[in-house]
């Protein structure tokens, strides 16, 4: 083991366990909020009333929250995984500043470099997304809704998802430098989305994996005869040029395959 | 403060106790982002990557976030008045979104016969809906609690296997989840059509121009103005409709 791989493989043990024990304790404060209010108010509320109106909203989403790790996992990565899920807003805050930052850097998503250039621009979005939070909805909150025209709010309401997204696919494009694989994520979206959704509706909560699914397969299957590497160019600055030397070499740049 | 089918929401939703669990979630949030930090500077200089280059990347992603964070701002402040604002702060701020939150808070309050702020949204409907939000809010992290070790596992098995799919897994997964992402927002209106296409041409001007002229500041701020772009222009579009 080179000390790079000692170096990565310490990161992965750290940002696990602490990751797993933050979440953790988020997830505990977060289902204690509510049962605080019962217990210390005077609520005619029974059990049943509670299951119920759970089981209601499980039924849109539960299977969404099954599905949403295991699609972003693949880009995402371990540490990662930890910072997204408890921060939510993954699609239209976190990824997006991980790519900006990927794409300033100049290194590619889910190599090592990809990987801690990541994890560091996920902490300065957190940071921006905690201090907005609470200086300007938990400070500023009331006063801002009475000094805020509603239409603005109506606007950013409606049309923000679309206005970040446009450019992140762009960006996206240009920072993961995989022709075929851009390729096929454009058809197998289109497909999903536009055809297969439509056709059939229980689809719909499984729609964004399966597009990521076909298309990693798609783009697996369809590599080419060397690999990424022949229509990629070398991102890192520190990856082999020569496609034989290549692989043999990505077993070390990439997650390292042990523990 | 007792009379729990009041509509005086406020009263049960600004309790101290919400405001110390919306703290120390944040909390946490820092200390994770704090520990993440070290632990990327300890990695960094034997993984050939400096420290200079990894404060650019928190840099990056603060800017990259300031733009979509500040609309999430002007949608959690339109939630104040139904929810109070620690509760606000604690779905917001945590895993989901102003969409899923408000339709998961509507759904729980119908469980009960009443609307999101109507005449029927009581005290006693904001518990039981900001009980099943918080629930199904973490069953996201439970979920990422259980799956993640197992798909380490997994990613490990691939990466040992065929070590090159780990260089074209990560990238073709990004592509495909924000071109689905991105076409999931195409058929829902003219203007968001017009979002997606504003938002990505000036993204995609901003980044010839960021590397024609070599300016590294317009990569981190690109994400920002296009948003802010793709905005006005809406702003202009839909109200230029409405006369």
């Amino acid at each position: 083991m080179n000390t790079a791989d000692l170096a990565m493989s310490r990161f992965e043990h750290t940002t696990a366990r602490w990751g797993r024990a933050t979440m953790g304790a988020v997830l505990m404060v977060s289902l204690a909020a509510p049962l605080i209010l019962l217990a210390v108010g005077d609520f005619d509320i029974t059990f049943s009333q509670l299951l119920t109106a759970y089981l209601a909203v499980a039924a849109v989403y539960l299977v969404l929250a099954m599905v949403e790790p295991i699609t972003y996992f693949p880009i995402l990565g371990q540490a990662a995984m930890y910072q997204a899920f408890m921060i939510g807003n993954i699609a239209n805050k976190l990824l997006p500043a991980a790519i900006v930052a990927q794409n300033r850097l100049d290194v590619r998503p889910g190599s090592r470099k990809g990987d801690l250039v990541a994890v560091m621009a996920i902490c300065g979005a957190a940071v921006v997304h905690i201090v907005s939070l609470l200086l300007f909805v938990g400070v500023l909150g009331t006063w801002l809704l009475s000094v805020v025209p509603e239409p603005v709010i109506e606007i950013a309401q409606l049309y923000i998802l679309p206005a970040i997204l446009g450019a992140v696919v762009v960006q996206a494009v240009v920072t993961v430098r995989q022709a075929r694989s851009t390729g096929f994520a454009l058809v197998m979206s289109l497909l999903v989305i536009l055809v297969l959704v439509p056709l059939a509706p229980a689809i719909g909560p499984f729609g964004i994996a399966l597009a990521v699914l076909l298309t990693v397969l798609a783009s697996w299957f369809f590599r080419g005869p060397s690999g990424p590497q022949e229509e990629d160019g070398d991102a890192d600055g520190d990856r082999p040029v020569v496609p034989g030397a290549a692989a043999s070499a990505e077993s070390g740049e990439h997650r390292p395959p042990r523990s | 403060m007792s009379t729990a089918s009041s509509n005086d929401i406020w009263a049960v939703a600004q309790s101290p106790w919400l405001w110390v669990c919306a703290l120390v979630v944040f909390a946490v949030i820092g200390v994770q982002s704090w520990i993440y930090i070290r632990a990327a500077r300890a990695a960094g200089e034997d993984v050939g990557i400096s420290r200079r280059d990894l404060n650019r990347a928190f840099r990056s992603g603060a800017a990259a976030s300031v733009g979509p964070s500040l609309a999430v701002v002007l949608v959690a402040i339109a939630l104040l008045t139904l929810f109070g604002t620690p509760a606000v702060l604690m779905r917001i701020g945590l895993v989901g979104s102003a969409a899923t939150e408000t339709a998961s808070a509507t759904i729980a309050a119908s469980s009960m016969g009443a609307d999101l702020g109507g005449p029927a949204w009581t005290q006693e409907v904001f518990v039981v809906a900001f009980f099943a939000m918080c629930v199904s809010g973490g069953a996201w992290m439970l979920f990422t609690l259980i799956f993640t070790p197992i798909l380490k596992r997994g990613s490990r098995r691939i990466a040992r296997v065929n070590p090159r799919a780990m260089a074209i897994i990560p990238g073709s997964a990004l592509l495909a989840a924000f071109m689905a992402l991105t076409i999931t927002e195409l058929p829902k209106s003219a203007i968001h059509v017009i979002a997606v296409l504003v938002s990505g041409a000036s993204m995609a001007a901003m980044m010839w121009l960021a590397r024609r002229f070599d300016l590294g500041w317009l990569k981190e701020w690109a994400l920002g103005l296009a948003i802010i772009i793709a905005l006005a222009v809406i702003y202009v579009v839909h109200h230029g409709h409405l006369g």
